[in-house]
């Protein structure tokens, strides 16, 4: 999976749980200081994103995530162990 | 409670499935319209539901602003938040006005969100306790839509959700008394129901649900329609409404509350609580059961209609024969813990423009049916002290009278 | 009319034991009733901490319905009820016209929620229970303690979560003193579940071995289950009768944050309101609190906001006033917690013992009360305050206090 896909299915996570269109949030967007957004929803997002790629990560991995270029790192990172014949990015 | 210390009604903000106002929901009662059709394309059609009071058309974002992030509402927070911002509009309490003071809110429901809750818990099922939904666990406690609805419009006052298919009622009377004892100043009361595939699933293995159409008090009545919506009142004392120029729409009189320990199975001991509940909502209103000119009937083509009209008419004695009554649910559906507050909101109409719904369909009332008035048409009359009842699932017994004013010339 | 309204008859069924006097002397030992979770297979969670009722046969207590039919929250509910009628003296069930229950509750019955999942899940429609709706929704849970007892008096459910067995005791209250009824019981109760654990699971809220209010290391709350109900009646009753007097309840404050769904404003502002209001309607002022029964579920953010409240509200006389949290014992029993923390409260009153935080081992700079750790103490409680702080964040405070001649 390339980092384009990626990216574009965290989009559409975030999108869903913040009601925010996808023009707002790029690369760089800070979930809490440019989106305000709760740690409830936070939570949320690591949530459904853990459960669109089926990372089955412990909880803590997705404290501190801040950006989607973050996201994007960790989801590949994940699934770069699961699949040693992809190459990430 | 009189003059300047009774509790008002100042306003109504209603979502139904005959309208989002109080004027446009009571108009289509008269016409006989009714808000009842096929079921939603609900997820498991074997249910043996044909036919349910569905809002077809809601849109959240009409009534909570066009750019909001509605995820941390389910629809009976979309439908509650936004009865109450309708609410707070029709009574004139704007950002503005209320800025400074905290308004309240107590709102009925028998459910919350059995669908945010399956929901949460399917997910549990299906995919692994991991992946349930932070936001839907917010809102899988009974008391989320009030929880949700304050936060949407900053009501720091009291706060309560009461429990069952009675507390649309309930809560009215649990706010008035509140504002009473100083509490409080100003409350949005009512109730929320919503409709969903879990909530017919369930009623329709409960065995409740009608075949055709629901018709209060027939003869041949053979159950309910569900219904949704969300339906409340705006209450404050009479000296606050009249400083402030508000209009009145009503005043709420004394309330009465029983149970029947057979819990529906004894007719007897229904019609008993009923009688004791109305004769004390009579009594705390100081009033006789002459006075009773309009009954807004909780009747819904379910078994206990019969047993709710005999304990009305066990109060009123030959009053009974020629009371008008009103049975909101033929139209709108049984919508549990609102229904209480439409039923409310239909006298309260009644008064303003002087005319009584009918119960559409009833040609046949059941021949112990006391109400001889009891039919079809809508009735020309200005009540001006009006009862409403309310029946549970499990025995709850809920009464309340609400005076009208007269009409301004 | 408005009467003087006291406690006088107490029935618990907790994690620490079934009846005021095991319920109290647990409490008191400061003995933390969680452990393992037993009733379904918790390994799914990273966490496995609970406080279940173990032992609890309610056939041994209900005498006119049948146990199975209604889920376990109202079996406790109804065990909970009878003990605290023979506990007040009352078990012939007088006037059981002008007599109701009021209840509050977190889940309603959610086992029988979860067994209809279930059936959904497997697609099996015609397993799903036909009682469902009598079984599942909230009100059956006074509607069944009312039914065992043969009530027809105001009945009610206030279903407003964590907070919700003070506002019930808080409406009974109001229907004693203003002569709606002759007497109530009141209360709440909750049952342990899957659905209930999933979620403050997920949120990370559970701690991974003791709840530890107040403490520097505390790390979340632990789920628990209970019931506890309260008779109220008119002090004059009581006294005529020559029933034994717990308390008196004096006043009550409801108050709503308006802020967040999971969590308290920041500043306890709603809290602290509630906390006033209680204060006001007594027509006591915070100088007359001997203790506080805390919110206290152990979470970091809980604590230190209520300790926030406390001080806005007690001011400089906060860390004279002994505040504990007997979640550090049954951990948090959801809708029953106010309830069976007012009990305790009745008894700190009665007796003059406050109870302790248990596992309390080192105290918070930032969050530093007198939080009687580890052993109860003697200590004249005059008047006691009891808070709860809910999901949606509906806040409540009841004050128990010694009946003045």
């Amino acid at each position: 999976m390339d980092a384009s896909e990626i990216r574009d299915r965290i989009k559409r996570v975030i999108c869903s749980v913040t009601s925010l269109p996808a023009e707002r949030i790029d690369d760089t967007t800070s979930f809490r200081n440019d989106l305000s957004i709760d740690s409830l929803t936070l939570l949320e997002i690591g949530v459904d994103v853990d459960y669109e790629f089926r990372l089955n990560l412990p909880e803590d991995r997705f404290r501190g995530l801040d950006t989607i270029a973050q996201t994007i790192e960790l989801v590949q990172g994940v699934l770069a162990t699961r699949e040693p014949s992809a190459q990430p990015g | 409670m009189s003059g300047r210390e009774a509790v008002v009604v100042t306003g109504l903000g209603v979502v139904s499935s005959l309208g989002d106002s109080a004027a446009a929901l009571h108009a289509a009662l008269c016409a006989g319209q009714s808000g009842l059709g096929p079921p939603p394309a609900l997820e498991w059609t074997t249910v043996g539901c044909r036919v349910a009071g569905a809002l077809r058309d809601f849109r959240p974002e009409r009534y909570l602003g066009a750019d909001a992030n509605l995820r941390p509402l389910d629809r009976t927070g979309r439908l509650l938040a936004a009865a109450a911002g309708l609410a707070l509009a029709d009574s004139g309490w704007t950002a503005e006005r209320r800025s400074g003071m905290e308004i309240g809110l107590v709102a009925g429901t028998l459910f919350g969100s059995l669908a945010t809750v399956s929901g949460f818990d399917c997910r549990a099922l299906t995919a692994g306790p991991s992946y349930v939904k932070p936001l839907d666990f917010a809102n899988t406690v009974f008391n989320a839509a009030a929880g949700q609805t304050a936060i949407w419009h900053r009501l720091g006052g009291l706060n309560a959700t009461l429990g069952g298919a009675s507390a649309g009622l309930e809560a009215i009377s649990f706010a008035a008394q509140q504002i009473a004892a100083g509490r409080a100043d100003v409350v949005l009361a009512g109730g929320v129901e919503e409709l969903c595939a879990e909530s017919v699933l369930a009623f329709a293995r409960a065995g409740l649900l009608c075949d055709e159409h629901p018709i209060p008090f027939a003869a041949e009545r053979n159950g309910f329609a569900l219904g949704e919506g969300a339906a409340l009142l705006v209450l404050e004392r009479a000296s606050r409404a009249e400083n402030r120029g508000a209009r009145i729409l009503g005043t709420i009189g004394g309330d009465g509350r029983r149970f029947d320990p057979s819990r529906g199975a004894d007719e007897q001991a229904i019609v008993a609580a009923v009688a004791d509940a109305v004769a004390e909502a009579l009594r705390r209103s100081r009033i006789e059961p002459a006075a009773i000119d309009a009954w807004s009937a909780s009747a819904s083509g379910g078994r206990l209609d019969l047993a709710e009209a005999l304990g009305v008419a066990r109060v009123l004695g030959e009053g009974a024969v020629r009371l008008p009554v009103a049975a909101v649910k033929a139209q709108l559906g049984e919508t549990l813990g609102a229904a209480g507050a439409f039923q409310v909101a239909a006298l309260i109409e009644s008064g303003r423009t002087g005319r009584l719904p009918g119960i559409p369909g009833l040609e046949r009332p059941d021949p112990r049916l006391p109400m001889a008035l009891a039919g079809p048409a809508a009735r020309e009359l200005r009540p001006r002290r009006g009862l409403a009842t309310s029946l549970g699932l499990d025995g709850q017994v809920a009464a309340l009278v609400v005076e009208l004013p007269e009409p301004r010339p | 009319m408005s009467r003087r309204v006291v406690v006088t008859g107490l029935g618990a069924v907790t994690p620490l034991g079934i009846g005021r006097e095991v319920f109290w002397s647990g409490v008191l030992a400061g003995r933390p009733a969680t452990g393992p979770v037993q009733s379904f297979d918790a390994s799914p969670y990273g966490v496995d901490r609970g406080a279940e009722v173990r032992g609890f046969d309610p056939a041994a207590y209900l005498r006119r319905q049948d146990p199975a039919a209604m889920g376990r929250a109202s079996q406790m509910a109804a065990a909970a009820a009878r003990l605290a009628l023979a506990d007040a003296g009352l078990e012939d069930v007088p006037q059981p016209g002008r007599a109701g229950c009021v209840m509050g509750t977190t889940t309603g019955e959610p086992l029988e929620v979860e067994r209809f999942d279930e059936a959904l899940v497997a697609r099996e429609l015609d397993q799903v229970d036909r009682r469902f709706v009598h079984r599942y929704p909230s009100p059956v849970i006074p509607a069944n303690v009312a039914a065992e007892l043969g009530l027809s008096g105001p009945t009610a459910m206030i279903p407003t979560a964590c907070a919700a067995g003070n506002y019930a005791v808080a409406h009974a209250y109001d229907l004693v003193r203003q002569g709606t009824a002759e007497w109530m019981l009141a209360g709440g109760a909750d049952a342990f579940s899957r659905i209930t654990y999933s979620g403050f699971a997920r949120l990370g809220a559970i701690a991974p071995d003791l709840c530890r209010p107040f403490d520097r290391n505390r790390r979340g709350m632990i789920p628990g289950e209970g019931a506890g109900l309260l008779v109220l009646e008119p002090l004059e009753a009581a006294r005529a009768r020559g029933a034994r007097i717990y308390a008196e309840i004096v006043g009550y404050g409801l108050s709503c944050d308006a802020f967040h769904m999971t969590g308290a404003h920041p500043e306890g502002e709603g809290a602290a309101r509630a906390m006033e209001q209680a204060l006001r309607t007594s027509g006591l002022g915070p100088a007359a609190v001997s203790y506080v029964s805390a919110h206290g579920t152990g979470t970091p953010t809980n604590d230190r906001v209520e300790v926030v409240a406390l001080v806005r509200v007690f001011a400089e006389r906060a860390p004279a006033v002994p505040v504990s949290s007997i979640k550090s014992m049954i951990g948090h029993t959801m809708g029953a917690a106010s309830a069976l923390e007012a009990i305790v409260c009745c008894l700190a009153v009665g007796s003059d013992v406050v109870p302790p935080t248990a596992n309390f081992e080192e105290a918070d700079p930032g969050c530093n009360l007198d939080f009687v750790p580890n052993r109860a103490r003697e200590h004249r409680v005059e008047v006691a305050m009891n808070n709860a702080y809910a999901f949606g964040g509906n806040n409540a405070s009841v004050l128990f206090a010694k009946v003045a001649p």
